[in-house]
């Protein structure tokens, strides 16, 4: 579903990504790791295509179709979903709104039919209870004065509205208290399916206890430098990210 | 980039949708402005002598004056002597008695509006006055206003029929010496809307002028009085249009409110006057006194405007918060674009103990326009306790554009409290991308976004009034990529 | 009305040719020229009035009431360190005297500066380096359009000049010292100040303006500043003036390449008292930061003018500057920010927050955002008020009276501005100068 190949990329003339591969089929779900800085949000971003990151070598294929030249907005209606690090406040944009016209993009996007306002509206609630997202969250701006954990639940359940067929999630559980955390891990477990792929960026053996990946990268300095099953995560809980980093350097 | 960049260049077009003329025959007065036609618009309006009097007073005043220079605003000298002071469409002797008798032709300019002037097509719940040039052409609802005792009329027949009244408080909250507009508009004024609340009413539905300016080279001249007795409450909304010319054109309005003991008027404006061309050939000169004066205890005045016309915006709806406790509120969105300039904001001038204000001002440049937010806040040694609060944002959309923000304050007493912030930016690129991340286009993204920055003062709006500017604003906002 | 215009127009011509006899450097070409420039202005510029938006606070018929006059020559220099006093606090320092607008040798000390560092008057400036001072002086000093920084220029006489050659750094603050001392004729204190850091060098100047008692002088100075690329200026500057003493600052900054300006001015003295600062960006990357504090008692007015401009694109700017008003005073802020269409990526935040203590003050602010570019960041924020309640209360609560807990919250208010000083002793200095002030109005306020 997704290819990346040799995907080099810097931030004002400064290497941030160096030759970065990465295969993920569909179904799968792949937990990238790796200390602070070393690119994965980077990465998630470059994904999605927002503005301001130079590739300077490399290709990502998305189902065969190049990537990297479509728009942003042209990325989500084939089914990308990116739940970022730090969500972004719209004061003033009203989130029920908000994911109205999001949903009814994507859908138009899809070929579907736009949902009137009483499917759209039953289709929330569902999603909402799913995601336990308190239903006052609906009605304020999107994200605007949302705590670090409800802001997470708000992308969880723009992500269980919009059904990608690859979503990646950048430090998801990040800030969750423990019920949170069980709460997110539900709503990405019901995404799962054969046919849908799911990035997971995390710095937490936690999350992948309730969220089995297929595999588990590391990623250091801007390359992946090891992959490995679920065992590679425990590994790295206990012993951090230093062996990896000699090894790779050696 | 490309493509943030025709989304920009698209905002700046976008067409001027109530551009048309209605052919109708008016009896118009020749351009020039002396005495004698002031004499004539005085005579043509059979009003008393007190009348022409104090019309004459202003006009000896107007002239000692000189056109005012601090605004922050460009355009050649404006030629008062090739200015028409008064146009009427032509109409039988004694004007209208009901709608019936009303010209099609008039009806029909206003269905093309939007603004059906017959009752049974009307909004629900809101009269209409509707001044089309110098003179009000039809006033609907009068019949249910009078029941409980509001009168709602235009100011030459209150005048005739409410002299009383119209002497004891017109020019009370703008005297004719306050600017040289006013003092224009004191000498010259044609017609406008009298609205008077009586005591404990709360006024059945919402009130409201549509101004329109029809002929060529005349100026609009029309003047406001709003009185709410002790314990009154009225919602009051304009909305104003012009055709496309390639002429500017004058509009020196004068509004005065006067509101008693607990008593309440909120003014909500949509201001769509003919904007000019991308070139900035034409449009309108908008220069406007709004001021209310908060007489009593407990009295409150919330003014709401939506600019999104004209050449040239000069206007401050203010409040004088006399009364304790009284409230002083303004909200305003601002958009220019093209080559409009708008120099706008509010004076919240705190007399009283324990007064309030609140300022909100969301300005929008695109093009190459121009806003400003001027503002006054003062706080005199009596206003005990006295508070204000002010946010003034500015968004920048294209990089010719400018936004300026010049607020003014003044305290003298150690118990008052004002806060005052601004910001200038242009809409976060992250912002833009979370949306388009969801899928949205960026013209979807950019209209999102600017709604979501001016929902402050939208909510302020009456219903109606709320989704004629939501939609106005995209339609200005309209054309970005797709 | 346009009598009196003539008779204001006239206290400024008679001040520049009561004091034509003593001006250096009449062989300069150059600086003729400047002079004859600014004084032709003062006979063509408007006399500022209620309706000058720049002076649309700060009348100053008070000031044209009294005459001035240029003193004659140098003042006595064993009277001068006599009377002293004048170098508290004390820090390890260059120093320069200037008295009633003329330095004195004899009392400024400036030996063992580093080499390619010139710390001294400008008088003798103009006869040993009159080049390097053509190719900047009056670079950037508006003295065509403003008509205090005119009067300035047309009677150029002595100052303070201080250059540095890329690269230098100096080890020690300058602090020059203006005193001004009253005589029988109020005096007309003039000093011209040209400060100019070549690339990369580095520097702290300390400026403390001070005159006896209730000596009555008018100090009207003009300091042109030149920060060219990567140059650092520490720029501290303690307004101590004479409670009848009229004062003017002007001050006018360019800013080259990565150059960074921090400027912090105290202003508790004076009858009448005003700064202006003129900021500019010339190249790109450069930044200033300007803060302030000042104390508003009877029968003062203080007054802030900024006038920071954004030509070039990546620069940045801070305004932070905090008002405490304790009796029958007035205060003016008003804080202009210019971002000009090429200037994008500009970043500038301004602040003006004002303390009212007591009835009878007032403040005047006028922060202002002019902006011409769209990818910028910029914002100002203001408040007027008296001091939080609940604050009050909670110190209260702890046991601590209602005098210390005012001087403690008042203390805490002004820290963010006096903690910009890194020269310590004169923080030191800054924080007890504004207890005594607080503790003035305490007694005022009973
Ligand atoms: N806009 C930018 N300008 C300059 N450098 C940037 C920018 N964005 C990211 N970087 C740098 O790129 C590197 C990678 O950042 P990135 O956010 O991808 O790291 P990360 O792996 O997600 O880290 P974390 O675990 O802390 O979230 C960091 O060194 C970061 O400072
Ligand atoms: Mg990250």
């Amino acid at each position: 579903m997704l290819s990346i190949k040799n995907l080099h990329v810097s931030i004002e003339d400064k290497a941030i990504l160096k030759g970065l591969n990465l295969e993920i089929a569909a179904g799968e779900v792949h937990a990238v790791m790796g200390p602070n800085g070393s690119g994965k949000s980077t990465l998630s971003h470059v994904l999605a295509g927002r503005e301001g990151y130079e590739i300077t070598d490399g290709e990502v294929l998305f189902n065969g179709e190049d990537l990297l030249s479509l728009e942003p907005e042209q990325r989500a209606r084939l089914g990308i979903f990116l739940g970022m690090q730090y969500p972004v406040e719209l004061p003033g944009v009203n989130n029920m709104t908000f994911m109205r016209e999001s949903l009814n993009a994507v859908r138009r996007g899809r070929g579907e039919a736009e949902l009137d306002a009483v499917a759209f509206m039953k289709r929330v609630r569902e999603k909402a209870k799913l995601v336990e997202l308190d239903d006052r969250l609906l009605k304020r701006s999107v994200n605007a004065g949302f705590s670090g954990g409800e802001k997470k639940r708000n992308e969880i359940l723009q992500m269980a509205m919009l059904e990608p067929q690859l979503a990646i999630l950048d430090e998801t559980d990040s800030g969750l208290d423990i019920d949170a955390l069980r709460v997110i891990s539900g709503g990405v477990n019901a995404l799962r399916s054969p046919d849908r792929s799911i990035i997971l960026i995390t710095h937490y053996q936690r999350l992948l206890d309730y969220i089995q990946p297929d595999f588990v990268h590391v990623l250091v300095d801007g390359r992946i430098v090891r992959s490995g099953d679920k065992q590679l995560a425990l590994e790295l809980e206990k012993k951090g990210y230093g062996w990896i980093e000699e090894e790779a350097a050696a | 980039m490309s493509s943030q960049q025709q989304t920009v260049d698209e905002l700046i077009r976008s067409d001027y949708e109530h551009g048309f003329v209605t052919a109708i025959e008016s009896d118009t007065v020749p351009p020039g402005l002396n005495e004698s036609v002031i004499r004539t618009i005085s005579a043509k309006k059979n009003e008393p002598e007190w009348m022409l009097t104090l019309r004459l007073q202003a006009y000896q005043h107007w002239l000692t004056m000189e056109h005012p220079d601090w605004a922050h605003v460009q355009h050649p000298p404006i030629d008062f002597q090739a200015v028409s002071y008064y146009s009427a469409p032509k109409r039988k002797e004694d004007g209208p008695q009901s709608l019936d008798e009303v010209d099609p032709q008039l009806l029909d300019a206003y269905n093309k509006l939007g603004i059906p002037l017959e009752e049974q097509k009307a909004l629900a719940g809101v009269a209409v006055d509707a001044v089309f040039d110098s003179v009000s052409v039809a006033t609907t609802f009068r019949k249910n206003l009078a029941d409980v005792g509001v009168i709602f009329c235009s100011m030459s027949e209150a005048v005739q029929e409410y002299p009383e009244l119209v002497q004891k408080y017109l020019g009370t909250v703008v005297p004719y010496k306050d600017n040289f507009f006013a003092c224009l508009n004191a000498a010259v004024f044609t017609d406008g809307t009298f609205v008077y609340i009586p005591e404990g009413v709360r006024c059945p539905m919402e009130l409201s002028t549509y101004f329109r300016i029809n002929e060529a080279n005349t100026g609009q001249f029309e003047r406001t009085l709003i009185i709410a007795e002790a314990g009154s409450h009225v919602s009051y909304l304009e909305g104003c249009t012009a055709p496309m010319r390639d002429e500017n054109q004058l509009h020196a309005a004068v509004v005065e409110l006067i509101v008693m003991d607990d008593a309440k008027i909120k003014y909500s404006t949509v201001q769509n006057w003919y904007p000019g061309d991308a070139e900035g050939r034409g449009g309108i000169y908008n220069f406007v006194t709004k001021r209310g004066d908060c007489r009593g205890a407990r009295s409150h005045i919330s003014w709401t405007q939506v600019e999104t016309g004209s050449a040239i915006t000069w206007k401050y709806p203010s409040c004088i918060l006399r009364g304790d406790d009284s409230v002083g509120e303004f909200y305003s969105v601002a958009v220019t674009r093209g080559m409009q300039q708008a120099d706008t904001g509010t004076k919240m001038i705190h007399l009283g103990r324990n007064t309030r204000s609140t300022i909100v001002s969301k300005g929008i440049s695109a093009g190459r326009g121009q806003n400003t937010y001027r503002g006054l806040v003062r706080m005199t040694p009596r206003a005990e306790n006295a508070r204000n609060h002010s946010q003034c944002d500015s968004l920048l959309i294209g990089d010719r554009c400018g936004a300026h923000t010049f607020p003014y304050i003044e305290v003298r007493n150690p118990t008052a409290k004002v806060e005052h912030e601004a910001t200038t930016s242009k809409i976060g690129d992250d912002q833009l991308f979370y949306c388009r991340q969801r899928g949205l286009s960026e013209e979807d993204a950019v209209s999102m976004i600017v709604n979501g920055f001016c929902k402050e003062v939208f909510n302020e709006l009456p219903m109606e009034f709320a989704v004629e500017a939501q939609k106005l604003l995209n339609l200005t906002l309209e054309g970005a990529v797709g | 009305m346009s009598t009196t215009v003539e008779a204001q127009r006239a206290w400024f011509e008679q001040a520049i040719d009561q004091a034509q006899g003593d001006l250096p450097g009449q062989d300069l070409e150059w600086l003729q020229q400047t002079r004859a420039h600014a004084r032709r202005a003062i006979g063509t510029l408007p006399v500022p009035n209620r309706k000058s938006e720049e002076w649309r606070y700060t009348a100053i018929e008070g000031l044209l009431k009294n005459s001035f006059q240029t003193p004659a020559g140098e003042a006595d220099a064993a009277r001068v360190l006599e009377a002293g006093g004048w170098l508290e606090p004390d820090y390890p320092a260059y120093r320069v005297m200037i008295v009633n607008g003329r330095c004195i040798a004899d009392a400024s000390q400036t030996a063992g500066l580093p080499e390619g560092a010139t710390v001294g008057s400008l008088r003798t400036a103009l006869a040993t380096d009159p080049e390097l001072l053509g190719t900047w002086f009056g670079q950037a000093a508006a003295h065509t359009d403003h008509l205090f920084t005119a009067l300035n220029t047309a009677l150029i006489n002595d100052g303070i000049f201080l250059h540095l050659e890329p690269g230098v750094v100096l080890d020690r603050p300058v602090e020059v010292v203006y005193l001004s001392l009253g005589q029988e004729q109020a005096p007309l204190t003039q000093p011209r100040n040209l400060v100019v850091l070549e690339n990369g060098a580095s520097a702290t100047l300390v400026e403390r303006f001070i005159g006896p008692g209730d000596a009555l002088y008018f100090h009207n100075g003009v300091t042109e500043l030149a920060l060219r690329d990567g140059a650092v200026l520490k720029h501290y500057r303690v307004q101590d003036e004479s409670r009848n003493a009229y004062h003017l600052s002007s001050l006018y900054l360019t800013q080259d390449r990565n150059s960074l300006y921090q400027g912090t001015t105290l202003a508790f003295g004076g009858a009448w008292a005003r700064t202006d600062y003129q900021a500019v960006f010339k190249e790109e990357g450069a930044r200033c930061e300007l803060g302030g504090l000042y104390t508003v008692g009877d029968r003062q007015l203080t007054d802030f003018h900024l006038d920071v401009r954004h030509n070039v694109p990546d620069c940045s700017s801070r305004e932070q500057f905090k008002g405490i008003l304790y009796g029958k005073g007035r205060g003016v802020f008003d804080g202009r920010i210019l971002v000009e269409k090429q200037a994008q990526h500009s970043d500038a935040h301004l602040s003006n927050d004002n303390l009212l203590l007591t009835e009878n003050g007032e403040i005047d602010t006028k922060p202002q955002l002019e902006i011409y570019a769209d990818d910028v960041k910029c914002s100002h924020g203001t408040t007027v008020g008296q001091i939080d309640p609940q604050q009050m209360f909670y110190l209260r609560s702890r046991g601590i009276d209602a005098d210390a807990a005012r001087r403690m919250l008042c203390l805490g208010f002004a820290g963010e501005v006096i903690d910009a000083i890194e020269v310590p002793e004169l923080r030191e200095y800054a924080s007890q100068r504004l207890v005594a002030t607080l503790n003035q109005s305490i007694q005022a306020a009973e």
